[in-house]
């Protein structure tokens, strides 16, 4: 029953992918990619992965996707390409088709999967290996083994933090073709 | 779950061609930069396709896409001080307003 949920995950996933690409709006990209990041965490579960499909969810889903959304809220670029009002002729682009594609397959997934109890089956195999992820080793590994390298992802945040900062800082030397913007010059 | 893990790679591969697609055809900066998210998403299911596959105790596998999806934090946030960067001088995100280097 796992199996069924894997494929039909996996459906999902490239349904949303297809989405990100065919969507006219980027509104509707970033929503297909979330649903195309659900689907892969679900799918990191049943691989019995936990702790990465919690990190799938809260980085992913709730960080970088919500950076998306500012930017494109900032930038006012939601309604490119799409109407705002309700018409019928917003079924009929390939997004849309595909979006309902998407939502079919998850209806009939969780439909069956509850129904046949796949869910509990799941768990309990994943309870039967136990995570491949534990969090001990992993933290094991990431302090010990990989420790220079989690030290030079520090490093990396924090130069990435300095730049992003003086990349989008407002140029105050307005003028046409003014590189400061970029370079970050003061 | 008994899915053999060639089809978890075969699942990997059709999301980073997916990917690989977005980025080459998009005009659209965002659009862009999502494309890459979903090819570094890509990497990741390798990886952890790898790990189970792999067995054992070893945890190289998590290890390795918990960098990646730092470096995948990392580029977002780059790329979107880029894209903003980019509106404030052209008032658009569309990669074909970077026509400067054109010969």
């Amino acid at each position: 029953m796992a199996e069924f949920l894997f494929y039909a995950l996996a459906l999902v996933a490239l349904c949303g992918a297809a989405g990100v690409v065919l969507a006219k709006s980027p509104m509707f990209s970033v929503l297909s990619l979330l649903a195309s990041f659900f689907a892969l965490s679900v799918i990191y579960l049943l691989m019995s992965f936990p702790f990465m499909a919690a990190v799938q969810i809260v980085v992913y889903a709730g960080a970088i996707l919500v950076l998306f959304l500012f930017v494109i809220m900032l930038l006012d670029l939601g309604h490119m390409g799409s109407k705002v009002e309700f018409s019928t002729a917003m079924f009929r682009s390939p997004a849309a088709r595909i979006g309902a594609v998407v939502a079919l397959a998850l209806a009939l997934a969780g439909l069956i999967a509850v129904q046949r109890g796949a869910l509990q089956q799941a768990a309990g195999a994943a309870a039967e290996t136990g995570p491949r992820d534990g969090l001990p080793q992993l933290a094991e590994a990431l302090f010990g083994r990989y420790g220079l390298a989690f030290q030079a992802t520090g490093m990396l945040l924090l130069v990435t933090m300095v730049a992003v900062v003086a990349l989008a800082k407002r140029d105050r030397r307005k003028g046409p073709g003014s590189q400061g913007a970029q370079g970050g010059e003061r | 779950m008994n899915v053999p893990n060639e089809h978890m790679l075969y699942l990997a591969a059709a999301l980073f061609a997916i990917g690989v697609l977005g980025f080459v055809v998009r005009r659209n900066v965002i659009v862009v930069l999502m494309s890459i998210e979903l090819m570094l998403n890509a990497a990741n299911l390798t990886f952890l396709a790898g790990a189970r596959a792999h067995g054992g105790p070893d945890v190289s596998g998590p290890v390795f896409a918990l960098f990646v999806i730092v470096i995948a934090a990392v580029e977002a946030a780059v790329g979107l001080a880029l894209v903003i960067a980019l509106f404030r001088l052209k008032r658009t995100v569309e990669s074909d307003a970077l026509v400067e280097m054109k010969g």
